[in-house]
């Protein structure tokens, strides 16, 4: 012991030295102590819920009132900025700390569910007696999250598109939005064109309509949406398959051209189309859901909602496909922790009227279709009623890549103006080739 | 002093019946937690990306040891050989003129005039903000019916150009914005490598009556051949990482029809948005070897023109 002091001493000759390295070691002894551990019986939920401000305060009240509930259950709530969302989910699972709960698109939860990360609804946690009681609360909803007859989230966000029309600019144009908005895609490029302002080479300066271009999920929809009209599925149910290289697939592809390329009344080359309506550069713009009514407002602008054009010969009479965020339980959570993410996540659906009225989250459940927010406005029944014959856009795994195929293939038809009878087989085949490769790792 | 402690420490040792801590190996100690930082987030990433290289990993399951099929697969692997091309020649365009344009820059600015130092800070603008930021600007001059456009429109006639929704407009759009921001950045590395010329070395070329042309060939440019190795690597390897100004600028993120798609951009394509972490570490893999030959290649070279 002596000589060790005096080792001590000869290598630290100053005692503020000396007294510095014990204090030093003093902290991280206790630092490395032992923390006292958490009751038992207490169970910790993490949620992680993508930023939605007007949300979050809805969020916090929840978790308080849950907390305040279920004694025995804390909840870690984090909310992740929009754009970091789906990074930062996939890491945390990758690293095995991933959420109890978590949200997500209706387009990409087919690759968490065949990764087996998604836990099937427990109706018992939820105190529904089964699936029935459940969905029979809602309108619709439960489609883009139903997987080999399971279903594996709930809606705590459904949309459909439909048009909006900024009536200023109809009515320079002498034309009225109730009255003369088209009802099918072939009437579509005439009667905005009246609504089109263009320079000495016929480049337009003021667009009367234009799809949402920026959006990597547009094309996807609108298409999709362009099946359904004709009776078709983009993704085959028979055979898995996407189905572009079909009659219906080049009738919807060619409409999209044509909108560029024939009758010039926009293309991929603009902005934001959503931004555009809103700054009043814009006609009309057909990518706004229910939640694009309180925009209109914040922008003051009058405008007129119109349902979607449909094939003049359409098989079915849809509008744009519906599209969902839903919350989900991880599957790979202790079993206490899915049960108490279970009951969390009913409370936060007993609070859909809340949600819609205040955070503009709308899902078609009875007491939100009865509420006084929802029959304040009489276009918000016009949305559902679209919604009503609204099919979900396909989820697959692998979508953003085959997405990506999608509009490389868009791309050298529009704007590269190759023909679409040499374009369509070629993605269609790189798409399902992707498809196929996702599938297999899925399953393996 | 130093040996009266070594004393004591080989006495202590004695009496503890152990060898003592040799104060030599105190400084280890004390640089051992940057070690270890360094360790777990540098040295560890790295290997552990060669591991995931060699495996099938989504993020969502467990990885799949595959040995070396990532890396056969991609040869034949379209997405891959298209963003090496568009990547070598995006390489290209991001050195021969930035390494160019930025030596003259700093030629002229080396010079005494009026204004030089007003005129070099305006010159050096571009470096200071974000490459977000750059972007996004660029994203609005860019526009089909923006300020380029009424630029060259002025001289055509032309009132829309669809910038960077041509696949030829568009890998050079990224081209120029990168050489914009580049260009002062290794301005200043010149700028710092002339200042070390010694004025009299100058002097005696103009005593023996060369030309501002012979001057700069035969004293200036010899003098500079550190430095005009330094920017040529970082040019090259800042070209050959290149990610946001694509992520960013570009039409879907490497678009239209992928004649931007970097490779920076596939790694990150396939490794969070399309599930395959073992390929975009595969991808990790080639670019770094790429990288490391391509610099190698540079010191090799310029070890031997002078």
């Amino acid at each position: 012991m002596r000589g060790r002091n005096a080792t001590l001493k000869s290598i630290m000759p100053h005692p503020m030295l000396r007294a510095f390295a014990m204090l030093a070691t003093l902290v991280v002894t206790a630092l490395s102590a032992p923390v006292a551990p958490a009751t038992a019986q207490t169970t910790t939920i993490k949620v992680w819920l993508h930023d939605h401000p007007p949300r979050v305060a809805i969020d916090k009240a929840i978790v308080a009132e849950f907390e305040k509930a279920n004694p025995d259950i804390k909840v870690q709530y984090d909310v992740i900025p929009v754009g970091e969302y789906g990074q930062k989910l996939l890491t945390a699972f990758a690293s095995g700390s991933g959420p109890d709960v978590f949200m997500n698109s209706s387009l990409l939860v087919s690759q968490y569910q065949s990764a087996k990360i998604l836990a099937p609804v427990d109706f018992a946690a939820l105190g529904y007696a089964d699936e029935k009681a459940l969905t029979s609360l809602y309108l619709t909803g439960f489609d883009g999250i139903r997987f080999g007859g399971k279903i594996y989230g709930l809606p705590i966000e459904v949309s459909n598109w439909v048009c909006y029309a900024n009536n200023a600019i109809w009515k320079e144009a002498g034309l009225d939005p109730e009255k003369d908005f088209p009802k099918t895609w072939e009437a579509l490029p005439a009667v905005m064109e009246k609504l089109t302002k263009r320079d000495a080479n016929g480049v337009p300066t003021r667009r009367g309509f234009d799809f949402l271009w920026p959006n990597r999920n547009m094309f996807w929809f609108v298409q999709s949406s362009m099946f359904h009209q004709q009776g078709k599925e983009m993704v085959d149910p028979q055979t898995g398959k996407i189905a572009f290289d079909t009659p219906a697939g080049q009738r919807a592809v060619q409409y999209m051209i044509d909108h560029v390329n024939k009758y010039r009344l926009g293309g991929p080359q603009y902005g934001d189309s959503r931004a555009d309506l809103l700054a009043g550069r814009l006609g009309t713009e057909c990518s706004f859901g229910l939640f694009g009514i309180p925009q209109m407002k914040t922008a003051n602008l009058s405008y007129t909602i119109r349902p979607a054009p449909r094939f003049a010969d359409a098989v079915n009479d849809n509008g744009f496909d519906a599209y969902a965020f839903y919350m989900m339980v991880n599957a790979r959570s202790a079993p206490a922790n899915q049960k108490a993410a279970w009951k969390y996540a009913r409370m936060y659906l007993d609070r859909s009227v809340e949600l819609f009225e205040k955070a503009g989250l709308f899902v078609p459940r009875q007491e939100v279709l009865t509420s006084p927010g929802y029959k304040s406005d009489p276009n918000i029944g016009l949305i559902v009623d679209e919604l009503k014959k609204a099919k979900f856009a396909p989820s697959i795994p692998g979508h953003d890549q085959v997405v990506d195929i999608l509009l490389k293939g868009r791309d050298q038809m529009i704007q590269g103006g190759q023909p679409a009878a040499t374009v369509l087989p070629a993605i269609n085949e790189e798409m399902n080739t992707a498809l196929a490769r996702a599938r297999a790792r899925a399953g393996g | 002093m130093a040996a009266n402690a070594a004393t004591g420490a080989a006495e202590a040792a004695g009496e503890a019946g152990r060898p003592p801590l040799d104060i030599r190996w105190w400084g280890l100690w004390f640089v051992l937690p940057v070690v270890v930082f360094f360790a777990v987030f540098s040295v560890f990433p790295v290997f552990f990306g060669f591991y995931l290289s060699l495996t099938d990993y989504d993020l969502l399951s467990p990885p799949l040891f595959i040995g070396l099929d990532n890396f056969r697969n991609l040869a034949s692997d379209k997405l891959f050989l298209t963003a090496l091309v568009n990547t070598l020649v995006f390489v290209v365009g991001a050195t021969l003129p930035v390494w160019a344009a930025s030596l003259a820059a700093a030629l002229l600015f080396d010079q005494v005039f009026r204004g030089r130092d007003v005129v070099k800070a305006i010159f050096f603008l571009p470096v200071l903000p974000p490459a977000v930021v750059i972007a996004v600007i660029w994203r609005l001059l860019l526009h089909p019916n923006g300020i380029a456009t009424s630029t060259v429109g002025w001289f055509n006639g032309i009132s829309e150009i669809p910038w960077l929704a041509n696949t030829v407009l568009a890998p050079l759009a990224m081209i120029v914005v990168h050489d914009w921001a580049a260009i002062p950045f290794f301005m200043l590395i010149w700028l710092a490598g002339l200042t070390g010329i010694p004025q009299e070395v100058r002097d005696a070329a103009i005593v023996d009556g060369a030309g501002a042309l012979a001057r700069f060939w035969y004293v200036d440019l010899p003098l500079l051949r550190s430095t005009s190795l330094l920017v040529a690597s970082l040019a090259t390897i800042n070209a050959f990482q290149s990610f946001v100004l694509q992520f960013v600028l570009s039409a879907d993120q490497g678009g239209p029809a992928n004649s931007t798609l970097v490779l920076g951009l596939l790694v990150f394509k396939y490794g969070f948005q399309y599930f395959r972490m073992g390929d975009a570490a595969a991808v990790s893999v080639v670019m770094f070897a790429i990288i490391m030959s391509v610099t190698l290649l540079q010191l090799w070279l310029g070890r031997r023109v002078y």
